[in-house]
C-alpha cells in the first residue's frame, strides 16, 4: 500500500509538471507572438492619419447593433454618445427587445420616434418585429428603433441584422462606453488587408471608478474595489497578450459580445446568431470561419488592440460567479456544437491550433486544477504528501504567473498606458501578487460550477430568453476568456 | 530580520548544496522559479526606468514645445501687408539660436511647423515654407528619403509632402511600387503633390496593390487639391492591376468624366465583380442610355449584387426601354431583387410613384409591405 | 472690448488663434477641449464662440446646440472651425445655427475680417 501511494504520488507530481510546462511554453509562445503582433500594429499606425478614414465617402457603410432591454436609466443617455461617434456613414439601431419597462417610451418621447412602413426581410429567423420607428427629427436623422418581441440578445441582434442597410455591422451591448474613434479603427482593417475580413473585434476595457460624463470616457482610474482590480489585470492579460498572439495567427475564435464589427452578407449566410447557446459572440465566429474553410476563401478574424470600448465590470462576487459560469457554459456549447473540428486538417488553423488550444487550456485548465487540487488535499489528509516537492510545484506555478501578469504589464505600458498615475500602476503591480491566490481559485470554483450546471442539465440559459438577458447578464457581456 | 533568517537560509540551502539530490522535475521547477524572480525583478526595474525616463522627456519636450509654440504662433500672425523680408529678418536668428542639435527640439520644431502649414494658407504658410529651407530643413528631409530604414524614409516624404520641397519627384517615384505598402502609399501621395508636370505617372508603372485604404487617402488627396491638372482617368481603366482601375473609376466617379463612357462599360465583363459593380453604378449615375442594353443582356448571368446594382442603374437612366422589365422584377423571389426594382421604378422619371401606386393595387400583400416602405421617404435605401 | 471665446484641442491651433485675435484687440478666453469649452459657455457671456468641431468629451456641434438653445445666449454668433469640410456636416452645422464655417487649411485674415463683420453686427 505504502509503495502504491509512492508510486502514485510520483506520478501525481509528474503529471503536474508535465501539465504545467506544456502550459508554461504555449503562454511564453503567446507572448512571442503577441510582441511582435503589437509592435507590427504599433508601428503600422503610428503613421495614421484617421481624419481621412472620417471625411472620406469611401469607407465602408456600418449600422450600430444594440440590444435594449430595460435600460430605462441611462437609454438616452447611451444613445446620444453612439449618435455623435465620429464616422462618416453609418446608422444606430437601438433594438427594444420586448422591455418591460419605460425604455421604448424614454426613447419614442425624446426622440420623437414615428413608427415608418418598414418592410422586413426575414433573412435571418427571429422573433416578430411590431415595429421599425424614426426620428422627427434631422438630427436624429441616423437612429432607428426596432420594437420587438423578446427573444434574448441574440435574437434582438438578429432582428436587427434583418433591419440593417449597411454593409457591416458593429454589434455592442449598448451600456459600454464606446470611444468615439471606435468605428473607424475597426473598419480600418477592412481597407487594408489582402484577404477578406470577416470580422474585427476590440479590446474590452473596465471602467469602474473611471470618470464618465455624458456617455463619455474623461478619466481613467484603477477600479477602488479589489473585485473589479483583479480583473483589470485578467483583461489586460486576455486582451493585450492572448488575443494579439491569436490574431498573429489568425486563429482568434472569440470577438467580444460587447463590442465586434462583422461583414453583414456573411453573416447572414452562416444564418446569424444562435439564441441557443449563451456563449453566441464565440460561437458566431466560429461558424463564420467554418464557412469561410468550406467556401474555401482566404480571410482574416482582425483584432484591434486600442481600448475601445470600456465596461462596468461585476463588483459583486456573486454576479461575477454567474458572468463565468455563463462563460464556462458557452464555451462547453460553443465546443460541442463544433466538435467535428477538433484537429481536423480541412479546417486549417481553426481545426488544429485554435480549437484543441481552446478545448485543452481554456476548458480543461480549470477542471484539471480542480482534480490537482482534490487528489492533493486527499493525499494530504492520508498523510501521503512530499510537502517541499509540493510547495516547490506550486511556487513554479505561483511565479511563472506573477512573470506572466508583469509582462502583461509592461505591454499595456509600451502601448497604451491608460493607467497614468504611478499609484495605480504600482496597484496593478501588486495585484499580480495576489491574483493567483485571491482571485484565481474563485474562477477555478466558478469555472466548475459552470461544467456541472452544463452536465447535470440544468440549463439556466433555458429561462433566460424568457427573462430577458439583462438579468442573467447583468452587465457580464463581456468576454475576455483569459490566459491563465 | 531573526524570523527571515532560517527562511533564508533555507531557500539558500535548496538552491546549492540540496539541489544536486532533487528529483529531475524538481530541479527543473526550482530553475524555473529562480529564472522567473530575476525575470519580475528585472521588469520591475525596467517599467521604473520607463517611468522616469518618460517623465524627463515629457518635461523636457513641454519646455521646448512651449518656447517654440509662443515662436511659431508669433510668426503666422501678420498681414499679408506685411514685408516678408523683415518678417524672416526677424525671426530667422531667433529660430537660428534654438538649441537644434538636440533631436527633441528639433523634432518639435519641425512637427510645428508641418501642423502650422497644413492648416494655413496665405502669409503663414509662405514665411514657413521660407523659414524652412532657410533653417535647411528641407536638406534633411531629402537625406532622410535616402535613409535605409523605411520609417525614416516615410518621414522624409511627409516632411517634403507638407512643405512641397522641390525637386524630389524623381527621388520619391521610385519608392511608388515599393514592397512596403505603407511606403509605396506615402510616396505615391507625395508625388502627385511634389510632380505638378505628370502627378499620375506612378500609375502607368504600379505592380503593387493600391490597398482599398490607400485608394481612400489618394482620393481625398486628389479631390482636395485644387490646383493639381485632373487628367482623364478612362486611361488607366485597361490597367492589368485591378486596385488601380478601381481607384480610376472612383475618380471618374467623383469627377463625372463622362469621356470614359465607353471605356467604363467594357468593363462590364471584367472579371473581378467589384468592377463590374463599380462600373455599373457609374454607368446609372452618368446616366449612359447606351450601355443600357448591354446590361439588360448580362443581367440573368449575375450574382445577386450585380443584379441589385443593374436594377439601380437602369432606374437612374429611365429611358423608358426597361420598364417592363423592371416592373417584371416584382415576380422575382428575392426581396432584395423586389426592393430594389421598386426603388428604380421610384427613381425613374418615367415610371416614378405613379406606377408604384398603380402596381400596388394589384400585387401581393408582400409587395404591397414592400411599395409601403419604398414610398416611405423617412427610410433612407 | 469684445470678448472671444476660443475652443480648440490643438494646441499650436489655438496659441495661433490666441495671438491674432488679440492683436486685433480683442479679450480673449482659451478653452483646450470640449469639456472645458463646455463650463466657459454656461458660465460666462461672449460676443462670439469660435470653436473646433472635433474635440475630446464634447464636440463643436453640441457647444453649438447648446447656445443656440439658449434663450439669452442664442444670439451669441458661432464659428466653426473643422478639418472636415463634408457637406453634411456644414449642412448639420447651418441647420443648428452657426453663422459661419470655417475649414482648414484657412487663411487667418480671412478669419479675423469675418470675425470683425460678425462683432460689428452684434453692437446693436
Amino acid at each position: 500500500m505504502r509503495e502504491f501511494f509512492y508510486f502514485f504520488e510520483t506520478f501525481f507530481n509528474n503529471a503536474i509538471f508535465y501539465y504545467a510546462i506544456s502550459v508554461m511554453t504555449s503562454y511564453v509562445i503567446l507572448i512571442f507572438l503577441s510582441a511582435i503582433e503589437m509592435n507590427a500594429y504599433m508601428k503600422k499606425n503610428s503613421y495614421v492619419n484617421y481624419r481621412e478614414i472620417l471625411v472620406s465617402p469611401l469607407v465602408p457603410s456600418v449600422s450600430i447593433l444594440a440590444p435594449a432591454y430595460n435600460e430605462e436609466a441611462t437609454i438616452i443617455e447611451n444613445i446620444r454618445s453612439l449618435l455623435s461617434l465620429h464616422y462618416n456613414n453609418y446608422e444606430v439601431i437601438i433594438i427594444n427587445d420586448g422591455s418591460k419597462d419605460n425604455t421604448f417610451q424614454r426613447m419614442f418621447d425624446y426622440y420623437q420616434l414615428e413608427k415608418v412602413n418598414f418592410a422586413v426581410d426575414y433573412q435571418i429567423k427571429c422573433h416578430e418585429i411590431r415595429g421599425v420607428y424614426k426620428s422627427k427629427l434631422p438630427s436624429f436623422s441616423k437612429l432607428t428603433v426596432v420594437d420587438k418581441l423578446n427573444g434574448g440578445k441574440s435574437d434582438a441582434l438578429n432582428a436587427g441584422i434583418n433591419v440593417s442597410g449597411k454593409e457591416l455591422i458593429l454589434c455592442i451591448d449598448v451600456d459600454c462606453i464606446v470611444q468615439e474613434d471606435a468605428l473607424l479603427k475597426l473598419a480600418k482593417p477592412y481597407l487594408e488587408e489582402k484577404y477578406q475580413v470577416i470580422a474585427s473585434g476590440g479590446v474590452v476595457r473596465i471602467a469602474n471608478s473611471c470618470k464618465v460624463e455624458d456617455g463619455k470616457l474623461v478619466e481613467v482610474n484603477m477600479p477602488k474595489n479589489i473585485w473589479p482590480r483583479f480583473q483589470v489585470l485578467e483583461y489586460i492579460r486576455a486582451f493585450l497578450m492572448g488575443r494579439m498572439a491569436w490574431s498573429r495567427l489568425n486563429g482568434l475564435l472569440i470577438i467580444s459580445g460587447a463590442m465586434g464589427l462583422f461583414v453583414k452578407d456573411i453573416v447572414i449566410k452562416v444564418g446569424g446568431y444562435d439564441d441557443k447557446t449563451v456563449g453566441e459572440d464565440m460561437e458566431l465566429v466560429v461558424r463564420m470561419r467554418r464557412y469561410m474553410y468550406e467556401q474555401d476563401r482566404r480571410f482574416k478574424v482582425v483584432y484591434i488592440p486600442d481600448p475601445l470600448c470600456w465596461t462596468e465590470a461585476p463588483a459583486d462576487l456573486k454576479i461575477l460567479g454567474r458572468q463565468r459560469n455563463r462563460w464556462t457554459r458557452g464555451t462547453i456549447e460553443t465546443l460541442w456544437m463544433h466538435k467535428d473540428l477538433f484537429f481536423n486538417p480541412r479546417y486549417g488553423v481553426l481545426g488544429l491550433l485554435s480549437y484543441p488550444y481552446w478545448f485543452f487550456f481554456e476548458w480543461l485548465a480549470p477542471v484539471i486544477e480542480f482534480l490537482g487540487i482534490t487528489i492533493f488535499i486527499a493525499l494530504a489528509i492520508m498523510g501521503n504528501i512530499n510537502w517541499e516537492f509540493s510547495l516547490i510545484l506550486i511556487s513554479m506555478v505561483y511565479f511563472f504567473s506573477i512573470a506572466l501578469s508583469t509582462i502583461a504589464i509592461l505591454f499595456e505600458e509600451m502601448s497604451y498606458q491608460q493607467y497614468t498615475k504611478g499609484g495605480d500602476l504600482v496597484k496593478l503591480l501588486l495585484v499580480a501578487f495576489l491574483e493567483p491566490i485571491f482571485y484565481h481559485p474563485f474562477t477555478i470554483y466558478w469555472a466548475m460550477r459552470g461544467n456541472i450546471d452544463k452536465f447535470l442539465g440544468r440549463k439556466a440559459w433555458g429561462n433566460m430568453t424568457r427573462k430577458g438577458f439583462k438579468e442573467e447578464k447583468n452587465k457580464e457581456g463581456t468576454t475576455p476568456h483569459t490566459v491563465t | 530580520m531573526s524570523f527571515f533568517n532560517p527562511a533564508f537560509t533555507y531557500i539558500r540551502e535548496i538552491f546549492t548544496e540540496r539541489l544536486p539530490y532533487f528529483p529531475a522535475n524538481i530541479r527543473a521547477c526550482l530553475f524555473i522559479i529562480l529564472f522567473c524572480v530575476v525575470a519580475i525583478v528585472e521588469l520591475y526595474i525596467y517599467i521604473a526606468l520607463r517611468r522616469i525616463n518618460q517623465y524627463k522627456k515629457k518635461s523636457q519636450e513641454k519646455k521646448w514645445k512651449a518656447h517654440i509654440h509662443n515662436m511659431l504662433a508669433n510668426l503666422v500672425i501678420y498681414d499679408e501687408s506685411d514685408d516678408t523680408d523683415e518678417i524672416i529678418e526677424h525671426f530667422f536668428p531667433r529660430l537660428q539660436k534654438l538649441p537644434l542639435h538636440i533631436p527633441i527640439v528639433k523634432k518639435i520644431l519641425i512637427t510645428e511647423i508641418l501642423t502650422y502649414h497644413k492648416n494655413f494658407i496665405g502669409k503663414p504658410a509662405e514665411l514657413l515654407s521660407l523659414l524652412y529651407v532657410k533653417l535647411h530643413l528641407d536638406q534633411r528631409s531629402r537625406e532622410k528619403v535616402k535613409n535605409k530604414n523605411w520609417e525614416v524614409k516615410i518621414e522624409g516624404i511627409r516632411e517634403a509632402n507638407e512643405m512641397e520641397v522641390g525637386e524630389m519627384a524623381d527621388d520619391i517615384i521610385k519608392y511608388t511600387d515599393d514592397e512596403n505598402a505603407l511606403l509605396r502609399m506615402e510616396a505615391q501621395a507625395a508625388y502627385i503633390k511634389l510632380s505638378p508636370k505628370d502627378p499620375f505617372r506612378f500609375l502607368d508603372r504600379a505592380q503593387e496593390r493600391i490597398l482599398d485604404w490607400h485608394q481612400l487617402v489618394l482620393f481625398e488627396i486628389i479631390t482636395k487639391d485644387k490646383k493639381l491638372q485632373i487628367p482623364s482617368f478612362s486611361k488607366w481603366l485597361r490597367s492589368s492591376n485591378d486596385t488601380v482601375v478601381m481607384l480610376c473609376l472612383k475618380l471618374i466617379d467623383h469627377f463625372m468624366q463622362f469621356d470614359a463612357a465607353e471605356e467604363v462599360e467594357r468593363l462590364l465583363k471584367h472579371h473581378n465583380t467589384k468592377i463590374v459593380k463599380k462600373a455599373i453604378e457609374i454607368i446609372g449615375k452618368l446616366e449612359l442610355e447606351s450601355a443600357e442594353k448591354h446590361m439588360f443582356e448580362v443581367y440573368f448571368d449575375q450574382p445577386l449584387e450585380i443584379k441589385t446594382e443593374i436594377l439601380n442603374a437602369i432606374g437612374r437612366i429611365s429611358s423608358g426601354r426597361y420598364s417592363d422589365f423592371l416592373s417584371s422584377r416584382i415576380y422575382s423571389d428575392n426581396y432584395k431583387i423586389k426592393r430594389e426594382a421598386l426603388y428604380a421604378i421610384k427613381r425613374s422619371a418615367d415610371l416614378g410613384e405613379a406606377k408604384l401606386r398603380e402596381i400596388y393595387r394589384q400585387t401581393s400583400l408582400e409587395n404591397q409591405a414592400i411599395i409601403n416602405h419604398v414610398l416611405d421617404s423617412r427610410i433612407k435605401s | 472690448m469684445s470678448k472671444i471665446l476660443i475652443a480648440e484641442d490643438e494646441v499650436l491651433m489655438l496659441k495661433a488663434l490666441e495671438f491674432k485675435l488679440k492683436k486685433d484687440g480683442y479679450q480673449i478666453d482659451v478653452a483646450a477641449d470640449g469639456r472645458q469649452a463646455m463650463e466657459k459657455v454656461k458660465s460666462n457671456t461672449y460676443d462670439l464662440i469660435l470653436t473646433d468641431i472635433m474635440m475630446p468629451f464634447v464636440g463643436g456641434m453640441e457647444i453649438l446646440s447648446y447656445i443656440k438653445n439658449d434663450p439669452v445666449k442664442k444670439i451669441t454668433p458661432v464659428i466653426l472651425l473643422s478639418a472636415v469640410g463634408l457637406e453634411n456636416i456644414v449642412l448639420e452645422g447651418f441647420a443648428l445655427g452657426a453663422e459661419d464655417f470655417v475649414y482648414k487649411p484657412f487663411n487667418l485674415n480671412e478669419l479675423s475680417v469675418r470675425i470683425k463683420r460678425y462683432i460689428k453686427q452684434n453692437v446693436f
